[in-house]
């Protein structure tokens, strides 16, 4: 039951009309309703580790519970520890046991010993990176004392099963989330017509574009050894604006959905291609990760290697990038990933250079000469970046990159659809042109109400066509089966 | 040292860092309040405080604060 799916549309509109129109009177019962919406969304995709979303709401709310209790910190962290062990450890068991075994094995047949252990067959839990991140803030929360647990076990547990955020995040921690739930929310007609342009935003970049993209760069990553360099280089590109019309487009999707029902989470992206450096570029994309991870791993690492200077903030970028890249799934190629985008950090900590403001002035229509250049640097590493995290080995990314740095880049490239890149430019220009808004479809500066609902109207009979057109059987979200 | 005085000079510590003249900090600012103040820069704000009043604070003091407010308090009680 994706976002972009018939059930999902038809489960919103009952679930809309039951929360504002049946249980609106009463806040426990619409809680209760988000819950049951949101277990029913949960085993609509796989209802086999529901007991595990369970179990993971009814340690934690106990854990922060007793720790919000505990008279002595010794308690509190003693508490706090079970928690993390047994969130990091289910996280580690079913993400990443198998890399672990074949990590091993093939250490050893390096030094020409077998081992003999065979791999398990783990299925991994549906959103489990994400709704274990939520939970660990929130005893990391309680712990700091910047947060007060919640008694109402309906509203914890919703908190944790949230459906807009369950599958895919946005990650949002229980500051932002509980005391939403807590408080009787109001319809807001502005608002809600705000998130359906957003919702039909977020549609149009996953089906008109992030599906189409993906039809050619399946190909190209499939037939990387008989392409050339041009072909791969494009294929990159086109990755990497697969990637984020995607995750974007269901982000924009998931924020949405919530603003309908009266709940403001998270942002997830802010126009992260229009990014200077590349720390701006991680302060604007999966900005939710990358804040819990700034939290609640980078800092107390920066804090404890502090009197290492420059070297210490390089180790604790280091370790928080590849976590990142790890978080992703249990693969050398996102280790990879994540220490690359580690290493592109080193030139602007020993320039100082991190936390300098390089901001566009939001009026300018255009880039200056030297910003679109500094984009343009941090475009082109996060696209090399992606070839890792695309690749399905290693040693697969490594010859493409090859190929790349090849003569062969300077061919014509062939099976690329070439048709594509105007319409990206198109795509990539209007993001430029609404970069200030918290989402493209923020059109209320055109004054003709006829033009408005002309661009409504474009995009939704687009989105139609896409879907009619297209293949509905393999369009899930990328970030879903992490 | 008055709290005053510290708010004063840890304002231009905020200046320095932060690369932002028009940072006035009060006792109830937040990381929010202030521009580009986020956790990446936050520890080398905590460093040039420790090394201007030669103190040194503990982890989970820092990661405590909620305002400026808080964090002067925990310079006050190192240096009197």
């Amino acid at each position: 039951m994706s976002f972009n799916s018939l059930p999902f549309i038809v489960f919103f509109v009952v679930f809309f009309f039951l929360y504002w129109f049946i249980f609106h009177r009463n806040l426990k019962f619409q809680n209760l309703l988000i819950l049951a919406g949101s277990y029913f969304f949960y085993c609509w995709w796989d209802w086999h580790f529901l007991f595990l979303l369970i179990l993971n709401s009814s340690l934690n709310y106990a854990l922060g519970y007793y720790m919000a209790k505990a008279t002595n910190q010794r308690t509190k962290s003693i508490l706090l520890y079970i928690g993390v062990l047994a969130g990091v450890g289910s996280l580690v068991y079913f993400k990443y046991t198998n890399f672990f075994i074949t990590s091993f094995i093939s250490a050893f047949e390096k030094i020409h010993i077998i081992i003999n252990i065979h791999t398990i067959n783990i299925a991994l839990p549906l959103g489990i990176s994400f709704y274990t991140f939520r939970t660990l803030s929130y005893l990391f929360d309680i712990n700091k004392e910047k947060f007060k647990p919640t008694s109402d076990i309906v509203v914890f547990f919703s908190f944790v099963a949230f459906f807009p955020c369950l599958l895919a995040g946005p990650i949002d921690k229980a500051q932002t989330l509980i005391p939403q739930l807590l408080k009787k929310r109001e319809f807001n007609y502005e608002k809600a017509v705000d998130a359906m342009r957003q919702i039909l935003y977020g549609l149009f970049k996953k089906i008109v574009i992030a599906d189409n993209l993906a039809q050619v760069t399946n190909n190209i990553f499939d037939n990387y050894h008989h392409l050339p360099g041009s072909t791969l280089a494009l294929g990159v590109f086109y990755y990497s604006i697969e990637m984020y019309t995607d995750f974007s487009g269901y982000s924009d999707m998931a924020i949405g959905f919530a603003r309908l029902i009266g709940f403001d989470i998270t942002k997830n992206f802010n126009f992260p291609f229009f990014s200077q450096s590349i720390a701006e570029y991680w302060r604007k994309w999966h900005m939710s990760l990358t804040k819990w991870l700034t939290e609640y791993l980078f800092t107390p690492l920066s804090i404890a290697l502090r009197d290492y200077g420059k070297m210490g903030l390089i180790l604790a970028i280091i370790i928080n990038l590849t976590v990142i890249g790890i978080w992703h799934g249990a693969n050398w190629t996102f280790v990879l990933f994540g220490l690359l985008h580690g290493i592109y950090f080193i030139p602007l900590i020993l320039k100082g250079t991190m936390n300098k403001n390089k901001k566009i002035d939001p009026d300018k229509l255009l880039p200056s000469f030297s910003e679109f250049v500094n984009m343009l640097k941090t475009f082109i590493l996060v696209n090399f970046a992606f070839i890792f995290f695309r690749s399905d080995t290693v040693s697969q990314a490594f010859s493409i990159i090859r190929r790349i740095c090849s003569i062969s880049l300077i061919q014509f490239p062939q099976n690329s659809k070439p048709y594509f890149i105007p319409v990206i430019i198109v795509f990539l220009l209007v993001e430029w042109i609404q970069r200030n808004k918290q989402h493209v479809l923020q059109i209320e500066n055109i004054k003709q109400g006829s033009l408005r609902w002309g661009i409504y109207f474009v995009l939704f009979v687009t989105i139609l066509i896409f879907v009619s057109a297209g293949d509905q059987t393999n369009n899930g979200f990328i970030y879903v089966k992490f | 040292m008055e709290k005053d005085e510290i708010l004063k000079k840890v304002n231009d510590i905020f200046i320095d860092i932060l690369d932002n003249k028009d940072i006035v900090l009060t006792y109830n600012t937040t990381a929010n309040d202030v521009e580009d103040w986020d956790s990446l820069n936050h520890i080398q704000l905590v460093v040039a405080i420790e090394k201007q009043f030669k103190i040194r604070f503990t982890s989970q003091e820092i990661q405590r604060w909620n305002n400026v407010g808080e964090m002067l308090n925990s310079i006050m009680t190192k240096i009197t």
